[in-house]
């Protein structure tokens, strides 16, 4: 299990590494550039803000800048200046004080060109606990709606609830959020007035977008749940449970669906990893601070360091969520050994 | 009976408490939650020196006051931190006096107050003469890489060398003659130039902050500001808040704040519309597909305000390529564009059909009442007129002749629908059918930049309030913003004359025989319309209709 650990660990790395040069040679090849503007700014001006940024090295060495930043820890000597280029995510006070504080600084994921006074840090610190929060709040609606709907409709196959219960799913799964999102806002925001329209704080603001976010996953649990469930109730082992005399309720929740997970927590990983990453269209209509919008405006303004960060911390969450499904399928089928 | 007896104290004290209620709520501060002219997302900066977008430099106008300030109801520059302004015999030394009680002031969330800023000796610090240059030399400094200095830099004697990295800041006209007098010195006479000095650009910045708090000066901890407002919040990708600055003078061009806190949302206009219709804010942008919506409802249609914007959109040709080097085919293409149809049918936010290029409302530039004739019009038969001509120039028997022809734009806004209107109204007219090429933003102007497509979609929007921004900015031959790539010796001629005239109305005439070479004779571009914002602001709101795109909240009311 530990060796099994440390290698898919070490194989993050190759990883995250490959991405990283990927997106780096992508980003770079593709026309425009940060400060292309509709109002273009004289060459002068251009030049004096990649000398800032440090724009005009040579390719390689901006990568190696800052691949280093990031995985380098560095100790320097001096009072603290907060800005925007030495912003790192780990600082540690280490010895003196005044002009002789020593401090150890690491993870720097660079600026952003688009605002001076913030980094990628900046972002991933006050943003991503938002993308974090309405990302769990959706899965756990997503669970809790999918889970019980796909169970009831398998074991009650071909009746009302398992039309009704599907019928809801396909529902569900036909209508995008780009749609839901708007209809759930206007009518229970402006219309009904129960919730605020747009924004982020309190619960409420989270009800509505957590709902309109989860209903969508939700149908797609409740269809694979079902199929799955129905192909385990024709197992052998089903059959010998029932055959030991055990009661249905045990031979459904001990034996069945534990069983018949699989395929839906083989799919609430990489779930998991795109929910609490933020999502555009969501983020966007509920006017919520989250991480999404990043992942689209960084490419559409050029912002290298935030396209960066955001590809690298998603490639990061994902490899990490499915080593978490890998070894949530040996809990829940212990026949799955994977060393 | 009995129950009478408690019911009268009963009713005594509910009416006392809808009195204390009814008093408290007048004493409620007035506030304002408006959105701003931009998509969501976070606000990129309010450093003056670094602003760029318009929602950035709404926020700046606020809370930083410059020298000269644009009036933002007439548009016409009127004094700022100065209170008075000489000009030199030979018109280029502009001698600024500024006022002595403008104190920077922060906002303390302790106390939930706006305060005097002190220095270290306790003295209340006041914006003065060092302030303002100070302010300058940080906005040209080549390290500070500002992406707007170009635009004020060729008013400044010494300032393009030191922006470059090439000369020092010795060398920069710009010199405090006492604590509150400011000289500064332009290369030409140019008359406009006291208001480029006020361009949010140049001004002053509290420079013990920026060296306290670094790239996050702007952050409420750190912000000194000295506008009519200070910054009381900045809750990134959300909102920013301002608070009434007490101790700001109030001058006749610039009143004391009536609204005691205007808070702006970063939201779509989509969302802010919601949050209207919700009654949650007061003044947003109304989205392009609810125009027609709000025109039908009757409460809508009664709070729709259309301002000006100081824009026009226009179309680019090559003028260096063939075969749009040809005067009479550009021509024949401009005259062919319905523009009237374009804003009634496409458009619909009460944009005004263009005719020349310098919008009118700018300073010295023609209007529609002084030149209601100059400039191109939509007329079928000279664009079938000038068709023939360019083919018999081109030698060509017919149009299957031409080169097939493109017509490019950027893939946002309704840029593809007004591009379709124009591409049918050119096959009708004309029996040319361009084909149309939409192409990701960025890369569409970085291809502008690099090498302008044979057609193209474009708009220019005021840097500062003049024709000269237009006319000579960008459509001077030697301009770098001259994609079209016009040249024209004649109207080179014109818009250096009317650079250094100073009467207004003179200048006026030299603008509108530039402006009838540039698009009429020549057709160097196509303009299509001059801009409108449309607003829904709620009935309860005092507001003096904008005619620059940019709002002065310190003049807002609150019934």
């Amino acid at each position: 299990m530990g060796k099994f650990i440390t290698r898919r660990i070490l194989w993050m790395f190759m990883v995250l590494f490959v991405i990283s040069i990927i997106t780096f040679l992508l980003m770079r090849n593709v026309p425009g550039g940060p400060f292309t503007r509709e109002k273009k700014l004289p060459e002068a001006t251009i030049k004096l803000l990649n000398e800032k940024y440090n724009l005009d090295a040579p390719v390689i060495e901006q990568y190696l800048d800052y691949v280093g930043d990031i995985i380098v820890p560095r100790v320097v000597t001096g009072k603290l200046r907060p800005s925007s280029a030495e912003d790192y995510l780990i600082s540690i006070p280490l010895s003196g004080s005044g002009d002789e504080q020593k401090t150890l600084q690491w993870v720097n994921f660079g600026p952003t060109y688009k605002s001076r006074s913030r980094s990628v840090n900046d972002i991933f610190r006050e943003n991503l606990p938002v993308s974090f929060q309405l990302g769990v709040a959706a899965l756990m609606i997503a669970i809790a709606i999918g889970v019980p709907l796909g169970t009831l409709a398998a074991l009650k196959r071909n009746t009302i609830f398992d039309y009704m219960g599907m019928g809801t799913a396909i529902l569900g799964v036909s209508f995008p959020v780009i749609i839901t999102a708007p209809v759930l806002q206007y009518l229970f925001g402006v219309q009904w007035g129960l919730v605020p329209v747009t924004g982020w704080g309190s619960v409420e603001y989270a009800i509505i977008p957590a709902f309109a976010l989860g209903f969508l996953h939700a149908a797609l649990i409740a269809r694979l749940t079902r199929a799955s469930l129905l192909q385990v109730l024709n197992e052998d082992y089903i059959r010998t449970a029932r055959a030991k005399g055990l009661a249905e309720r045990t031979v459904i929740v001990g034996h069945a669906l534990k069983n018949s997970l699989i395929p839906v927590v083989t799919i609430l990983g990489p779930l998991l990893a795109a929910l609490v990453t933020g999502t555009f269209v969501v983020e966007t209509i509920f006017g919520i601070p989250g991480m999404g919008r990043y992942f689209v405006t960084s490419i559409t303004g050029r912002d290298y360091p935030v396209i960066m960060g955001t590809i690298l911390m998603y490639a990061f969450l994902l490899v990490i969520v499915n080593l978490l499904v890998d070894i949530a399928y040996m809990w829940l089928d212990p026949r799955i050994r994977f060393d | 009976m009995k129950r009478l007896r408690w019911f009268t104290p009963l009713l005594v004290c509910a009416l006392l408490l809808t009195l204390v209620i009814g008093v408290s709520a007048q004493d409620a501060p007035k506030s304002v939650v408006t959105g701003l002219h931009m998509v969501g997302g976070d606000l990129p900066t309010i450093d003056p020196h670094i602003a760029e977008t318009s929602a950035s430099i709404e926020v700046v106008n606020q809370i930083f006051i410059g020298l000269t300030n644009q009036d933002a109801t007439t548009a016409n520059m009127e004094m700022g931190l100065a209170e008075s302004m000489d000009v030199s015999e030979d018109g280029k030394t502009f001698t600024f006096h500024l006022m002595q009680n403008v104190p920077w002031v922060r906002y303390n969330p302790d106390t939930d107050a706006v305060e005097e800023v002190t220095d270290e000796n306790g003295n209340v610090r006041y914006v003065n003469a060092q302030d303002v240059v100070a302010g300058i030399q940080r906005a040209l400094a080549p390290e500070t890489a500002s992406p707007y200095a170009y635009v004020p830099v060729p008013y400044i004697v010494g300032a393009a060398e030191y922006n470059s990295g090439d000369g020092s800041w010795e060398d920069v006209a710009v010199k405090a003659l006492d604590d509150f007098t400011v000289e500064i010195t332009s290369p030409d006479a140019v008359s406009f130039a006291p208001s480029i000095y006020g361009l949010w650009v140049l001004r002053p910045v509290p420079t013990w902050a920026v060296e306290e708090g670094g790239d996050s000066w702007t952050e409420v901890e750190y912000i000194n500001t000295n506008g009519p407002y200070a910054l009381k919040e900045w809750a990134h990708d959300e909102s920013i808040t301002l608070i009434k600055n007490p101790f700001w003078p109030g001058t006749d061009a610039i009143p004391q704040a009536k609204i005691d806190e205007v808070v702006f949302r970063f939201l779509d206009p989509q969302q802010q519309f919601a949050e209207y219709l919700a009654g949650t804010m007061d003044a947003v942008q109304v989205p392009l597909e609810e125009i027609e919506r709000v025109k039908a409802d009757a409460t809508l249609s009664q709070e729709y305000v259309v301002g000006n914007q100081p824009c026009t959109y226009y179309i680019g040709f090559d003028n260096t390529e063939a075969p749009m080097d040809n005067a009479h085919l550009r021509l024949a293409f401009s005259a062919a564009i319905d523009r009237q149809s374009i804003v009634d049918n496409v458009t619909r936010g009460g944009q005004i059909p263009a005719q020349w290029f310098a919008r009118p409302g700018l300073t010295a530039a023609p209007t529609l009442e002084t030149h209601p004739d100059l400039g191109i019009k939509y007329d079928p038969e000279r664009a079938k007129a000038e068709l023939a001509l360019a083919l018999e120039e081109l030698g060509l028997s017919s149009v299957d002749e031409l080169p097939p022809l493109t017509l490019s734009y950027n893939d946002s806004s309704n840029h593809g629908a007004i591009m379709q209107a124009i591409q049918q109204m050119w096959t009708e007219n004309l029996g040319i059918t361009v084909t149309l090429t939409a192409m990701e933003p960025s890369t569409y102007f970085s291809s502008i930049s690099e090498d302008a497509p044979i057609i193209y979609r474009a708009g220019w929007c005021q840097d500062y309030s003049d024709a000269n921004n237009f006319d000579y900015d960008v459509l001077y031959s030697k301009s770098s913003q001259n994609d079209p790539g016009w040249n024209n010796p004649e109207y080179d001629a014109l818009v250096e004359q009317a650079r250094l005239e100073s009467d207004v109305e003179v200048r006026r005439e030299l603008y509108a025989q530039a402006e009838d070479i540039l698009v009429n004779q020549g057709a160097g571009i196509a303009p299509i319309y001059w801009y409108t914002i449309n607003f829904l602001i709620k009935p309860h709101i005092e507001y003096p209709p904008s005619v620059t795109g940019n709002e002065a909240y310190f003049e807002w009311d609150v019934q």
